[in-house]
């Protein structure tokens, strides 16, 4: 197999990686804002002000 | 019981996987193509290695830090082509491992500081540096004419670098230590093999005045005397910028 | 140490000690010849202290099961002691060598005196000694309090301190006899860093094995940032130093790559050691303390995650911005010009979410210091990711490239942001893991802060004037079209600035030694009579008898 020229791959690194830059981006966002989290989120927030008394079990 | 375990370390290595995918990717797209880089710049075939003498000089340079002050990687900018000569080309490191480019000019470019100088000056300058520039605040580097270089282990390094894709031959490892010594003493019994070598344009001197014993003061005078000089790319390529 | 150990756990301290006694004793000699004999005598002497010191307590009672419902909070002293012991010698170093500028003289003819070989003690001191410690040290800390579980065993984490400090030592004792790869931030050569990937392996280990025992599936935001931190550093550690070693039984090695491949891979390492070392670790460190001082939950939740995934995806492009103008190919430049700006998104984020969070709250950062220097930090990180991005932007940054300015920013960040957030840190966890009522002396923590403030300015400030005046002597033009100035005209200019720097890390080196001497006091100080407990009142009883 021959390695791809340095055209092709300058061309992927391009195109490609704004194309992850807009999925990620889309994903990150739909997970923040999607409505299910919200309680997870708030319990995640609120839960360090009080983690004083000792591990679990 | 197993089960939420189960589930509990699902979610912390899936958060480690997503944070390794997401931080690869613009490592990726911007490093990836960079070892395909030959195809695109310019070539230099007369490009010569660094000789065991001067690379001894490049690990003393390592060594003592210099690169925390001085780069080795002139801007396309005028000013720093006027001050310090034509533009760094990739081509020009693409022997050197590491690259040497710097972050911080304390001191100024030494890209192509190589003959700018007197082999005298240069060792007197490093020997106390204050002596050739008064307001100079480079520290003074009087250990280097005292020491003695070991050359014993000069040809395990050119293997070294030979096997990363250096194109030292056979003769040049076999002979790394007598051609450190023969480069600092022009009129020894080792200096031929030097320049049948490397080339008669090789720089076969006593670096720091004194043909007796190869020091570190030879040493890393030579790789200075060197830098900037191994091809003559970048001049030519200025030269021809038109065409 | 030992004693609050399990039989087993001894035996695997034991059995670790005695191999790296042997690994030691083998580097030693077979470099007998080299500075890599020295390394392998303090591996040796490490090994053996640390059986010597499993020996000692190997008979002692076991820690009773009860154990197990308290936090495992001895080795978050031990690193927060470790972390300010790596402060005052970064510092010191630090502060020497700018005094070496302004008097170069300083250096007794000696080798190791040299501006060259001190400089990356000063690096490696304060980023990986004091930064590093610091943030395993509150790594343990966040870990066990968010996940409300116990630290996985009671051997991984004194492994990974013991470890990580002997490679810091091993580091800036190399380069004091001249051993360095010259990579900036990456100094240390092959064996140490051989040694740092199995180091951080038991650290990433440590760290799934206590989320493991949480029982809420979400993990605190803060532990992602932790994560980040050891994940992404692991990645770029083993690619920047792979190279290949002259030999087995010396130091030096040669880096895989070469030339320009060479400098990308530096500098997307070198630039995001600032990014996972310097800012994921420490959000992580600032999501934790600063609500937890400020007795408010963090403002917006949603606000860390989406920043934690823009940072974490952003930063990773940006380091080809250190090469503008270099021969990297341009497009890779204006990639790294591209993301260091949009990168001011994410930073903004945390930054505004930290100060967001103090709302409401201002009158605490008036009266307690160690909110203050929290709020501080958070002050400070907003500021220097916008200098970052305006110094990204590429005629910026051919003006302030190679000059004292990216000095001035560095030192914006690890002083203002890095130090202020991690002496916060310190501050509220003294008191609470030693069981005092307060610190031995609040004065001298406000001392400590503006001391730090002060210093902060004066050399930031020393540092912008010197770097945007050099910048503008080395492309100044006469009428006629020469260069105004030689370069040794610019290094003249810069002698007061020097001065001025030098004196500024000296007011913050004073104020970080009254820290240590703070801390040590309160150490020393009678236990609270009502300790401000964070452990069943068992568990302290059985510590005190121990």
């Amino acid at each position: 197999m021959t390695s791809p020229s340095h055209e092709t791959l300058t061309l992927f690194a391009q195109s490609w990686g704004l194309f992850y830059l807009i999925v990620l981006s889309l994903g990150v966002l739909v997970y923040t804002f999607w409505p299910k989290n919200r309680a997870r989120f708030d319990r995640a927030k609120n839960s360090i002000m009080n983690d004083e008394n000792g591990p679990w079990a | 019981m197993f089960g939420t375990h189960y589930k509990l370390e699902r979610y912390s290595i899936g958060l480690a996987v997503a944070i390794i995918v997401a931080a690869s990717i613009g490592g990726l797209v911007e490093i990836a193509p960079l070892f395909t880089i030959h195809e695109t710049v310019e070539r230099a075939p007369h490009m010569r290695v660094y000789t065991p003498l001067e690379l001894a000089g490049r690990n003393i340079y390592i060594r003592e830090g210099c690169y925390a002050c001085h780069s080795q990687m002139i801007r396309t900018l005028s000013d720093e082509v006027e001050r310090y000569g034509p533009y760094s080309l990739a081509v020009e490191s693409q022997y050197d491992h590491p690259m040497l480019w710097g972050s911080k000019r304390t001191g100024p470019d030494l890209a192509r500081v190589g003959e700018k100088y007197s082999d005298l000056w240069q060792s007197e300058h490093l020997n106390n540096p204050r002596s050739v520039v008064p307001q100079s605040i480079m520290p003074a580097y009087g250990f280097l004419k005292r020491t003695e270089l070991r050359t014993t282990d000069l040809p395990k390094d050119l293997a070294a670098l030979k096997r990363l894709g250096v194109p030292y031959t056979d003769a040049m490892v076999r002979n790394a230590s007598d051609d450190a010594k023969g480069q600092a003493d022009p009129d020894g019994a080792w200096a031929d093999g030097v320049r049948a070598r490397y080339g008669d344009a090789t720089h076969v001197r006593a670096f720091d005045g004194d043909a007796g014993t190869v020091t570190e003061m030879d040493a890393l005078v030579a790789y200075l005397q060197v830098l900037g000089h191994l091809t003559d790319v970048a001049h030519a390529s200025e030269a021809g910028a038109g065409k | 140490m030992v004693s609050t150990m399990t039989a087993n756990e001894r035996q695997a301290a034991l059995v670790i000690s005695i191999l790296a006694a042997i690994v030691g004793l083998a580097m030693a000699a077979a470099g007998r010849h080299d500075p890599l004999g020295v390394h392998g005598a303090m591996v040796l002497l490490t090994g053996l202290m640390c059986a010597f010191w499993v020996i000692r307590d190997y008979y002692k009672p076991e820690p009773p099961a009860t154990r197990l419902a308290a936090y495992y909070d001895e080795p978050i002293k031990a690193g927060i002691l470790l972390a300010l012991l790596w402060a005052a010698i970064g510092m010191f170093f630090g502060d020497w060598v700018a005094w070496l500028l302004a008097y170069p003289e300083m250096t007794f003819d000696a080798a190791w005196s040299s501006f060259g070989r001190m400089r990356p003690i000063h690096t490696t001191g304060v980023i990986f000694g004091f930064g590093g410690n610091a943030l395993i040290a509150t790594s343990f800390h966040v870990m066990q309090r968010t996940s409300r579980a116990r630290l996985a065993d009671q051997f991984t984490p004194w492994f990974v301190l013991v470890g990580y400090n002997l490679f810091c030592a091993m580091a800036v004792s190399g380069y004091l006899m001249g051993v360095t790869q010259s990579k900036e931030y990456a100094e240390p050569e092959w064996y140490a860093d051989i040694w740092l990937v199995v180091v951080w392996i038991a650290y990433f280990a440590l760290y799934l094995r206590t989320l493991a025992r949480r029982r809420e599936p979400h993990i605190y935001v803060a532990n992602w940032y932790y994560l980040a931190f050891i994940l992404v550093v692991a990645m770029l550690h083993i690619v920047n130093n792979l190279a290949l070693p002259v030999s087995w039984a010396g130091a030096k090695s040669y880096s895989l790559f070469s030339g320009v491949q060479d400098a990308m891979v530096q500098w997307w390492y070198g630039h995001n050691a600032v990014a996972f070392f310097l800012t994921a670790g420490f959000l992580g460190m600032l999501y934790y303390y600063l609500p937890k001082r400020a007795g408010r939950p963090i403002y917006s939740y949603r606000m860390s995650i989406v920043g934690f995934w823009g940072i974490t995806f952003f930063y990773v492009w940006v380091g080809s911005h250190h090469l503008h103008y270099t021969a990297l190919p341009q497009w890779v430049q204006t990639l790294g010009m591209t993301f260091s700006v949009m990168l001011l998104i994410p930073s903004w984020i945390a930054a505004a979410n930290a100060l967001l969070t103090l709302n409401g709250a201002w009158h605490k950062v008036r009266d307690d210091a160690t909110l203050r220097f929290m709020m501080v930090a958070a002050v400070f990180y907003g500021l220097s990711t916008f200098e970052g991005s305006f110094l990204a932007i590429r005629p910026v940054n051919s003006l302030s490239h190679y000059t004292d300015w990216t000095v001035a920013h560095v030192h914006a960040g690890t002083l203002g942001w890095n130090s202020m957030i991690i002496f916060g840190a310190i501050y509220y966890l003294v008191p609470q893991l030693w069981k005092r009522a307060h610190m031995y002396s609040p004065a001298l923590v406000e001392f400590h802060f503006w001391s730090a403030i002060a210093g902060t300015f004066i050399y930031v400030f020393a540092m912008w004037n010197s770097g945007i005046t050099q910048g503008l002597m080395w492309r100044a033009y006469n009428p006629n079209g020469t260069l105004a100035y030689s370069f040794l005209d610019t290094v003249i200019a810069m002698h007061p600035y020097y001065i001025a720097r030098a004196f500024g890390g000296l007011l913050f080196l004073i104020g970080t030694l009254a820290g240590i001497y703070n801390v040590w006091r309160t150490i020393q100080a009678a236990p609270a009579r009502t300790p401000q407990s964070d452990q069943p009142i068992l568990a302290v009883a059985q510590q005190a008898g121990s």
